[in-house]
């Protein structure tokens, strides 16, 4: 099986929120100010896909569109032996969004011809938009599904259970297939060892530029057009205690229960 | 401006190149470093941290458990040959492995597993036969084994040349007969580097080191010592009583043991002073924290100058010692001798260990002293650093020496 994981670079999100700032003339993260992690969703699809590998053979490629500093993400990848490593430069690009990353990732996927499978992490941590799986799936006219946390693989192609709003779906699929993974027990990242670590930095990784996969800035650009950043900023936190009184315990529940209907209601 | 695919392509090549450059300047720190640091910091989240508490209470960790999946990621050999496992790496690695083991909650499993990286298993690795190795040196690597090393005794600490432990050749075999006391990780070990007089001769010469199985009948744990910190490492005082070892268990030439024990210490002094660094680091982080969101008279702890100022030096004397703790390791890798900064940097790890324990237990007042805070046991723990792995005293005489200064003998 043919495997093809995407992979997304974002500021940690656990950066303590003292340190966390904006730049606010490009209206981004200032990238001084956190350090840079693979998407924990993206690695919960790669390791999915480890799993699969493990059980039923086959080999994995990970693509990363990004600037330099997500060679990192790449080599992480290869260094959970992962097979191949694609990059596709951000050559500054402030605000590709979903569209303008599904527009190039969709390009270099059809560059690196057929995969089985194409897996995405559900969002990424630092926008948490989501859209990206959906709109490379609807760029290649493959089927779709999301939020799916196991995939195993049968006779008749690939189980895949999936989480939705009112409870779990089971799909079967011949394949290709995109899908969107969410965190799951059975998909914890593994810990990269020594020895594949060191590995890692020694393998070549494949990069392109946009016009390595017929793109420029400006068609990029154009793809990613349908979103505006207008406004980028911390929201305050106010946080205040209220007490709620009552004669008995009775009277307290009520007027608690009153008072979340309030809450709720007001936001 | 748009970029052509060969500018593109040709500044992506500068930039790939430009990232297997050192990330911290003046370091051998690379991306892989980096990213070594990440699997150790994940092992330490995952595996040791959500279960040092219990571990502290018992006052024991599963050594075997831990160390098969410290070995099965590769951090137990990691300047070790690849033929028997290891990962012949370089020795930033060392470095990294200890500063990221100092985010562990307490000092007990770093220098557990500190005893089976660092000190009983350097002379093996570097003096043993090959077969001696492959049956003691790799499944230490791999974690299957716990080991650890037997030196001091009831009469003979730093002063080595006092040792009374013997083993006296008696055909294919040493008879090993004595006591040793305060032995890391022997409650668990499977096998333990013992260092034991083979000949009569005085001081120095005439003792080698030798490994005994601890299944080997005439060995024996005598007690299971308690301790003022480092509770959830074991500690012991051992008994061996006519223990019978094949002779090919000695280490290297007979006669020599003190000499490779000698040899190790250096690396042993330089990893943990660098763990000392990046746990004075954190205890400092903490209390910064500490002292911001805690208010006294109307005004957070952090705005009196006192604090401040006392943490920004402590701050300043944690930066010097790991910078010569990274100096030390530029040393070794031009091959040069680097047992005098060694010996400074163990000097005032244990001694700057001491002055940050006591600064932030007295800045974080009643709550430093409570048990369920982090504080109180690195209070405790880190008393050990001028004690063990050579005393202040000890650095201090090693450093007089280099000076000139100290009296002849």
């Amino acid at each position: 099986m043919k495997i093809l994981v995407c992979l997304k670079q974002i500021p940690d999100p656990e950066v303590a929120p003292r340190d966390f700032r904006l730049d606010e003339n490009n209206l981004i993260a200032d990238p001084a100010s956190a350090g840079l992690v693979t998407n924990i969703f993206c690695e919960n699809a790669l390791e999915t896909a480890l799993q699969l590998k493990e059980a039923a053979g086959g080999e994995i490629t990970v693509l990363t569109f990004g600037p330099a500093e997500a060679e990192d993400v790449l080599r992480k990848a290869l260094a959970v032996r992962a097979d191949h490593a694609v990059h596709v430069i951000n050559p500054g690009l402030l605000h590709p969004g979903s569209s303008g990353a599904a527009c190039v990732l969709s390009a270099a996927i059809r560059k690196l011809g057929s995969f089985d499978l194409l897996m995405f992490g559900r969002e990424a941590g630092d926008w948490g938009e989501g859209q990206t799986a959906g709109l490379v799936a609807e760029h290649l006219g493959l089927p779709f599904v999301a939020f799916v946390d196991s995939l195993q693989t049968t006779e008749s192609g690939l189980h895949i259970v999936g989480q939705t709003d009112s409870g779990r779906e089971e799909l079967t699929a011949a394949g290709p297939v995109v899908v969107s993974i969410t965190n799951s027990d059975a998909n914890v990242p593994r810990i990269p060892k020594t020895r594949d670590i060191m590995m890692a930095h020694r393998r070549d990784i494949t990069t392109w530029s946009l016009e390595d996969i017929d793109l420029t800035e400006d068609l990029v650009r154009e793809a990613a057009g349908s979103v505006e950043v207008t406004e980028l900023f911390i929201p305050e936190k106010d946080t205040t205690c209220e007490f709620i009184t009552g004669d008995s315990a009775d009277e307290r529940i009520d007027a608690f229960a009153r008072r979340i209907v309030d809450v709720i209601g007001s936001i | 401006m748009s970029t052509t695919a060969s500018d593109a392509r040709s500044d992506a090549a500068r930039s790939n190149a430009a990232r297997s450059d050192a990330v911290v300047p003046g370091t051998g720190f690379t991306r892989a470093h980096e990213l070594f640091r990440e699997s150790v910091r994940k092992f330490v989240d995952q595996e040791i941290n959500p279960y040092v508490d219990e571990w502290e209470e018992a006052e024991m960790f599963p050594a075997h458990e831990v160390f098969r999946k410290a070995g099965d990621l590769g951090f137990l050999g990691l300047s070790y040959p690849e033929e028997y496992g290891g990962m012949g790496a370089d020795y930033w690695y060392n470095i990294a492995l200890s500063e990221e083991l100092a985010r562990i909650n307490g000092g007990s499993i770093p220098m557990a597993m500190g005893v089976q990286t660092d000190m009983a298993t350097p002379a093996l690795n570097a003096h043993g036969s090959h077969e001696l190795k492959e049956r003691f040196l790799a499944p230490a690597i791999s974690g299957e084994a716990v080991c650890s090393i037997a030196v001091t005794e009831p009469g003979a600490g730093s002063d080595v040349a006092a040792i009374r432990t013997t083993a006296v050749r008696d055909g294919d075999h040493y008879v090993i007969n004595g006591t040793k006391l305060y032995i890391t990780n022997a409650v668990q070990a499977d096998w333990i580097c013992v260092l034991a007089r083979t000949s009569p001769e005085g001081g120095y010469r005439g003792m080698s080191l030798i490994i005994v199985p601890t299944d080997t009948p005439g060995f024996a744990v005598t007690k299971k010592l308690k301790k003022l910190g480092n509770w959830a490492s074991d500690t012991a005082e051992l008994a061996f009583d006519n223990c019978r070892v094949p002779v090919e268990n000695r280490i290297g030439e007979e006669g020599m043991g003190f000499i490779y024990q000698m040899e190790q210490f250096q690396n042993e002094r330089l990893v943990s002073s660098a763990g000392c660094a990046a746990g004075a680091d954190k205890i400092l982080k903490m209390t910064i924290e500490y002292c911001r969101g805690r208010e006294t008279f109307g005004k957070p702890l952090i705005e009196n100058q006192w604090i401040h100022f006392r943490l920004s030096e402590l701050i300043a004397e944690t930066e010097f010692l790991r910078q010569m703790c990274y100096h030390c390791v530029r040393k070794m890798e031009a091959g040069q001798d680097f047992t005098r900064e060694a010996s400074m940097a163990k000097l005032k790890a244990g001694r700057l260990a001491r002055e940050v324990a006591d600064t932030c237990m007295q800045f974080h007042g009643g709550m430093g002293y409570m048990e369920e805070y982090p504080l109180a046991r690195y209070y405790r723990d880190s008393r050990l650093w001028s004690i063990g792995a050579g005393a202040d005293e000890v650095m201090l005489g090693i450093i007089a020496k280099f000076e000139g200064i100290a009296p002849g003998r």
